[in-house]
């Protein structure tokens, strides 16, 4: 079996191994396959990519682990698999949303709602990006066990029910309660609708998942629930607000992975692997959010949470 | 207002570059030049225009 095997790269994911063996471990190519395989499908499930991308290797007992330094470049790419997966599934969006953009600038004023997402999209991204630039070391310094990646991911797990009785809360509030779901999904907002100030606390709310355990997605979709948005324009939102954050993370580092000589063959495969679970899990959840909540993965993130935490604390 | 956020997005263009030369190190990992930080700078630099540019009086 053939192995991947990199020295440590300088990435937006660097501070979040502050105490890096200098050695090199390998990682095989099915583990690389396996691992793309599982970022791409829970990058866009509320059930933390990261969180499970930090767990599995721990659990699995395999020498590879999220210290090493070839992981974070490893992740890099991956993620850009995800990000390639929303371009191609909201391309005629973003081609609207690009253009919206540039003709509600020049012009000063938004009259379609394409210029309206672009500009919350960009109110949307700000916090995150700027939290994620400025104080990504220290917070990522602080989170790298995979202990607490379980943790986290326990309490990712209570904020989804928790997002979801808020939820429960505004429907009986509007006395929906009786109506069917596709009913009651009715009565919330489109995307496009929302304020910019809601905008701006969901992409606050992204800076979150810079713990590992906390979902991205699932922080995101909370966030756009408890802004008035019904389940499946709240994933559309969190996946749009997704895509430039992670693309332009993946273009700053790219460069520098490459630099490295990392194995491009084994890590683009891996990267095309993620992308296509992702394209694959976007619009599974398109689909499930039409009348779909966020408990089951709640419950979900809870129990493997707990899990987790039994079997790395008796070594199961 | 308006000018206030283009001066605003002037600042942070002027930032931008202090951290691609490698002359601003706050919040960085290190010394060196930190193109994530003056991309992020540029990005809030376009915010602040566009901001500038619906804030401006409009002639009817």
């Amino acid at each position: 079996m053939r192995s991947l095997r990199c020295s440590a790269a300088p990435s937006i994911w660097a501070a979040w191994s502050p105490n890096l063996s200098p050695r090199l471990t390998a990682l095989s190519l099915a583990q690389a396959l396996f691992m793309g395989l599982l970022q791409g499908a829970s990058e866009l499930f509320p059930v933390s990519s990261l969180g499970h991308a930090v767990l599995v290797p721990s659990l699995l007992r395999w020498s590879f682990k999220q210290t090493d330094p070839s992981f974070v470049p490893f992740l890099v790419l991956l993620h850009l698999g995800t990000a390639t997966a929303l371009l191609v599934i909201y391309r005629h969006e973003w081609v609207a949303i690009i253009r919206g953009f540039f003709t509600a600038a020049v012009r000063g004023e938004m009259r379609t709602d394409s210029e309206r997402l672009a500009m919350l999209l960009l109110v949307g991204t700000i916090p995150a990006a700027t939290l994620g630039v400025f104080l990504e070391n220290r917070i990522k310094s602080l989170f790298t066990s995979p202990y607490e990646a379980a943790a986290f991911l326990v309490v990712n797990g209570v904020l989804m029910l928790g997002f979801e009785q808020l939820r429960r809360r505004t429907e009986r509030r509007a006395a929906v309660a009786s109506e069917s779901r596709d009913e009651q999904e009715s009565h919330f907002a489109q995307a496009e609708r929302i304020s910019f100030r809601a905008a701006a606390l969901v992409g606050a709310c992204q800076a979150l998942a810079f713990f590992p355990g906390i979902s991205r997605s699932g922080i995101t979709i909370g966030g756009g629930l408890i802004a008035g948005l019904r389940h499946q324009e709240a994933a559309r939102f969190s996946f749009l607000l997704a895509t430039p954050v992670i693309l332009g993370a993946g273009i700053v580092e790219v460069p520098q992975l490459f630099a490295n000589g990392v194995p491009v063959g084994e890590y683009l495969a891996a990267a095309v692997l993620s992308g296509v679970a992702a394209y694959a899990s976007a619009r599974f959840l398109l689909r499930y959010f039409r009348s779909g909540r966020l408990d089951p993965y709640g419950w979900y993130c809870i129990a493997a949470g707990l899990a987790s935490l039994a079997l790395l604390r008796f070594s199961l | 207002m308006a000018v206030g956020l283009g001066v605003l997005g002037v600042i942070f263009i002027v930032l931008a570059v202090l951290y691609a030369l490698g002359v601003l190190q706050l919040f960085t990992s290190g010394p060196g030049n930190h193109y994530k930080h003056a991309i992020l700078l540029v990005v809030l630099a376009v915010a602040s225009f566009v901001a500038a540019s619906f804030a401006r009086p409009k002639t009817a």
